[in-house]
């Protein structure tokens, strides 16, 4: 019974105007998007291929001295772009594309020690800067990019309200609700059979989108995608087919709620209008406004001279004797180890502190978005995707795994050599021979498909909850209502 | 007659739950988004005003004319409440050079007004996109059901049995209608206003209050577009949901869809990056070959130094500029100041000359790549009402393109000023020129910079006019059209 009522509302649906113009419109603005992207990847694979090469033959030429390794840090640690970007544009040009482990930006004359000035470098860290600046070819009037987001979360959702207006209000108007139900078929029945011919239609006009995109990408060469990625699309076009779920299910709602069936599609438009293209572009924006940064700038490189750190070594004696290379190390050896080590990790800490009352402002703007199954569809297909917002935390998240790597490379690397006092990280009681350009860890910015997964699990989750809780409510006015 | 119809008309709507609708949803989004875009001004404003005092400090400290290089800051415009254009996102500050004209197309950094650079992420919605998105939507759905809706009531043949012209029943649904949605577009404005002269940053004077009147009058003729664009689908199609339907195709279209394609493949298709890289290179060589023929034979304290014991307090110099304060040069090296001015002097002027030709090059590059690129996007979004509606508010408001290029032309004309009061000072050929040792220079009458942006009228004469008349040209068209369909239809 079931299938017979989803193969008849099948046959209305694809026979319709609207399925027609459905069609059309999704299958153009895929066309756009395809076009769109053609070139853009390889560009970019190509920028990022000679940053990786700049990024290399700066390590390498560094490996001749363990010790400008400490001082110089990896360098830059560039973000891989993802392939998928034309399903997720996901804000890329408002991201920074790296991360920089230099030098700490200080040199200090220490004092007279024994009738000399000691100079001083801080060691490598991690800052995170690099936004990049507006660009003048992009002083333009602002304009939403065409990508796979865009296209489902505005275009068919929109189109999953026009296609479930009228699925009880018509029949309601019209009487043949009444004929259906004087057959031996559960209420029940009737609904599941009408969402899922929704759905069914719903999805294939996605779907053909979907296939008209890739096929274009692939005869242009652009598409080169590992089974990875391809599963990738594929959790895409689940994710997207829960988010249009939604909307059927909202859909129905208000159809059964409304017996008009002009009044439920105004109803639902203007619950669209403000649920998918008002609240998202607004409400987390007015909340991030109320929740500012705590912390306004980063730290300057010579913290340290006011936060009372240098003062509090000083008084242990710094400034009283420099650092030797002498076996077994001096003490004053192992204070100024100390000193640049606290430093450096102090200066992380504050790098990163000043990184998180940034990123602060912005998950509270994600989260009270999250009202919106648009924005959560937006935050899931990113993840997916492996662009935006959630993929650059995952950047941070491995330049800083990478970062340890590094130190402890340089340890052990400094181990290996008998000649050297081991006293990590003041130039005297390091080694400062070459190291071997293959040993050294390289930064690879790689997204597990594990990761990109548990950062969409989330939002998931809401789609599925949004689904359930409309679905269950349309169910229910609808067992109730008197036809 | 007409009179009774309007009001008939009135009623009807103003029971409905549409219109209840309507009036708590644009105040309600009006007024968040006045909060967050007025604080959002104040933050630019206060970044602003920081800049502009330390600008102000340092540009007239110099003790030599050659150190002249002030910074002039572009202040916010409060309207960027109302259509942001490129407010935010163009430079905001441009430094006067002897050897370099200054350009507004360049790259921008990202700490204008945030302290926080990830909030490029959320979106930025201005109040004219609320309208753009809310009321063209609200409009079609107060017109889908307007002929067809009385037409299936049977509504419509008791009306046209009185006498009453079918031309007068389209005009006076027309007419209530647009009374019914223009009160909540007032509430909303007024809402707005009130908000923003809240804050003690915003100050509207008559200029200012004109402008908001422009953006009104713009917005309520863009509703009126899209009225009777759903009147026309109303008359045409006889089945009120269907009526519905196809208008919602064409709002999706018309205000999601056709501009943002359009300009996405506006951006996609044309390339600015080639021919601006190519003229960067043709500039490099110039100020490359300056360097070599004219500025650095003769150098007066390269090999052999000239002025031998002097000293310096500081300065410094690149392609386009050249700062020199030097504030102590002994008796013996003084033979050399005659020389040394003359070396000045003459690297001056071709540092001039080149600055001319450099902005030649460089002008020709933009008009060709940017301010191309810049109108064929524009003539795009000309070729929708949402298009028409955005450029119209945006020549309103003073926040488009036009205005900020206006700042940058303000400032190489006081650019021009300058040189010409270093000119009559024979400044060029003095000995403060790159001396201070006998005595600073003193900028009491050197001329300020001030900046007035262009009134109301000339912004709505230029600009927003234009566009507003083709908005307008819709409703004309739109309604005789439906009038005719209407009048040769059955009822």
């Amino acid at each position: 019974m079931l299938w017979h009522i989803v193969k008849r509302e099948l046959f209305e649906q694809v026979n319709s105007l609207r399925f027609a113009l459905a069609m059309l419109l999704t299958v153009f603005l895929m066309l756009v998007n395809a076009v769109g992207h053609i070139d853009e990847y390889k560009v970019r694979q190509a920028e990022y291929g000679k940053q990786v090469s700049a990024y290399s033959a700066r390590l390498e030429q560094n490996s001749n001295n363990l010790y400008k390794l400490v001082l110089g840090g990896p360098g830059e640690l560039y973000k891989k772009p993802s392939p998928l970007s034309f399903c997720a544009y996901g804000s890329e040009n408002n991201l920074p594309k790296f991360a920089s482990g230099k030098q700490a930006g200080w040199g200090w004359n220490a004092g007279i020690i024994d009738g000399n000035t000691y100079n001083v470098s801080g060691i490598w860290r991690l800052k995170y800067s690099g936004f990049p600046p507006i660009k003048a070819k992009d002083m333009f009037p602002v304009f939403l990019k065409i990508d796979w987001i865009l296209i489902i979360s505005s275009v068919l959702s929109f189109l999953a309200l026009v296609f479930t207006f009228d699925a009880i209000s018509g029949e309601v108007e019209h009487g043949t609700l009444r004929l259906t139900l004087s057959n031996a078929v559960a209420r029940r029945t009737v609904l599941t059979g009408k969402f899922l011919s929704c759905l069914i239609s719903l999805g294939t006009v996605f779907m053909s989108g979907v296939l008209v995109n890739l096929l274009l990408l692939y005869l242009s060469g652009v598409l080169q995608l590992n089974a990875q990625e391809w599963s990738r699309i594929g959790g895409i076009f689940v994710v997207g087919l829960m988010y249009l779920s939604v909307f059927i299910a909202l859909g129905f709602l208000i159809s059964t709620l409304v017996n008009n069936a002009s009044t439920s599609l105004v109803i639902l438009l203007l619950i669209w209008v403000i649920w998918v293209v008002l609240v998202p572009s607004m409400l987390g924006t007015i909340m991030s406004g109320l929740n500012q940064p705590s912390i306004r700038r980063g730290p300057s490189p010579v913290y340290f001279s006011r936060s009372g750190l240098k003062e509090r070594y000083i008084a242990r004696g710094l400034e009283a004797e420099a650092p030797t290379r002498e076996r077994p190390p001096t003490p004053a050896t192992r204070l100024w180890a100390e000193f640049l080590n606290e430093e450096t990790r102090e200066s992380a800490r504050l790098h990163r502190a000043y990184l998180n009352a940034q990123i602060d402002q912005i998950q509270i703007a994600r989260e009270f978005n999250r009202i919106s199954p648009t924005a959560i569809v937006q935050y899931a297909i990113e993840s997916l995707a492996g662009t935006g917002f959630q993929r650059h935390l995952n950047f941070l998240k491995n330049t800083e795994n990478y970062g340890d790597a590094f130190n402890d490379f340089l340890i052990s690397a400094d181990r290996a050599d008998p000649d050297s006092p081991h006293v990590p990280f003041v130039r005297e009681g390091m080694s400062d021979k070459p190291v071997s350009f293959e040993s050294i860890p390289k930064f690879q910015d790689r997204v597990r498909l594990g990761e990109a997964f548990k950062g969409a699990i989330l939002d998931i989750a809401l789609l599925v909850l949004f689904f359930a809780v409309l679905f269950a409510t349309a169910h229910v006015s609808f067992q109730r209502k008197e036809i | 007659m007409l009179w009774t119809l309007i009001r008939h008309e009135l009623l009807m709507n103003l029971m409905t739950f549409r219109f209840l609708v309507t009036v708590i949803a644009s105040m309600a989004l009006v007024l968040a988004g006045s909060i967050v875009l007025t604080d959002n001004y104040e933050r630019r404003l206060a970044s602003y005003n920081e800049d502009f005092q330390r600008h102000q400090e340092g540009n007239f400290s110099g003790k030599t004319y050659s150190s002249f290089m002030p910074r002039l800051d572009r202040a916010p415009n409060p309207l960027s409440v109302f259509n942001q254009g490129l407010d935010k996102r163009a430079k905001n500050s441009l430094q006067i050079k002897i050897g370099e004209v200054p350009f507004l197309w360049g790259d921008v950094n990202r700490n204008t007004g945030f302290s926080n650079p990830f909030r490029y992420l959320l979106a930025d919605i201005d109040l004219v996109s609320v309208f753009q998105i809310l009321f063209s939507l609200l409009a079609l759905v107060f017109a889908y059901d307007a002929i067809a809706g009385d037409r299936e009531n049977g509504t419509l043949r008791l009306i046209l049995v009185n006498p009453v012209g079918r031309g007068l029943v389209v005009l006076t649904k027309y007419l209530g209608a647009m009374l019914c949605l223009t009160l909540p577009l007032l509430m909303s404005f007024l809402l707005a206003l009130l908000l923003q002269l809240q804050s003690n940053a915003i100050h509207y004077g008559a200029d200012g209050f004109l402008r908001v009147g422009g953006i009104f009058l713009t917005t309520v003729i863009y509703t009126s577009t899209f009225y009777l664009i759903g009147l026309f689908i109303s008359s045409v199609i006889h089945r009120p949901a269907t009526s519905l339907i196809v208008s919602m195709f064409i709002w999706v279209t018309l205000t999601l869809l056709y501009p943002n394609v359009s300009l996405f493949l506006v951006n996609r298709f044309i390339d600015t990056e080639e021919r601006v890289t190519q003229a960067n290179q043709a500039i490099d060589q110039i100020l490359e070959q300056f360097y070599w023929a004219e500025e650095a034979p003769g150098d007066p304290f390269e090999n052999p130094p000239l002025l031998k014991g002097s000293k310096s307090g500081g300065g410094s110099s690149s392609y386009t500029h050249l700062k020199k304060n030097i504030t102590f040069i002994p008796d013996a090296s003084e033979i050399h100041v005659p020389t040394v001015k003359a070396y000045f002097q003459e690297l001056t002027s071709g540092r001039l000359r080149t600055a001319g030709t450099v902005w030649r090059i460089r002008e020709e590059a933009f008009s060709e790549t940017y301010i191309r690129k810049s109108n064929i996007a524009r003539n795009a979004l000309r070729f929708s009402p949402t298009g028409l509606y955005h450029l119209s508010t945006e020549a309103w408001a003073g926040t488009g393109l036009a205005r900020v290029e206006d700042f940058f032309k303000a400032g190489r004309q006081y650019r021009e000023t300058i040189l010409d009061y270093f000119y009559d000072k024979k400044a060029f050929s003095s000995r403060q020129w790159f001396a201070s040792d006998k005595g600073a220079v003193r900028w009491d009458d050197i001329p300020r910079f001030s900046y007035q942006p262009p009134s109301v009228l000339e912004d709505a004469s230029n600009r927003a006019l234009r566009d507003l008349l083709l908005l307008f040209l819709f409703s004309p068209i739109l309604l005789m059209i439906t009038f005719a369909v209407f009048s040769r239809q059955e009822v």
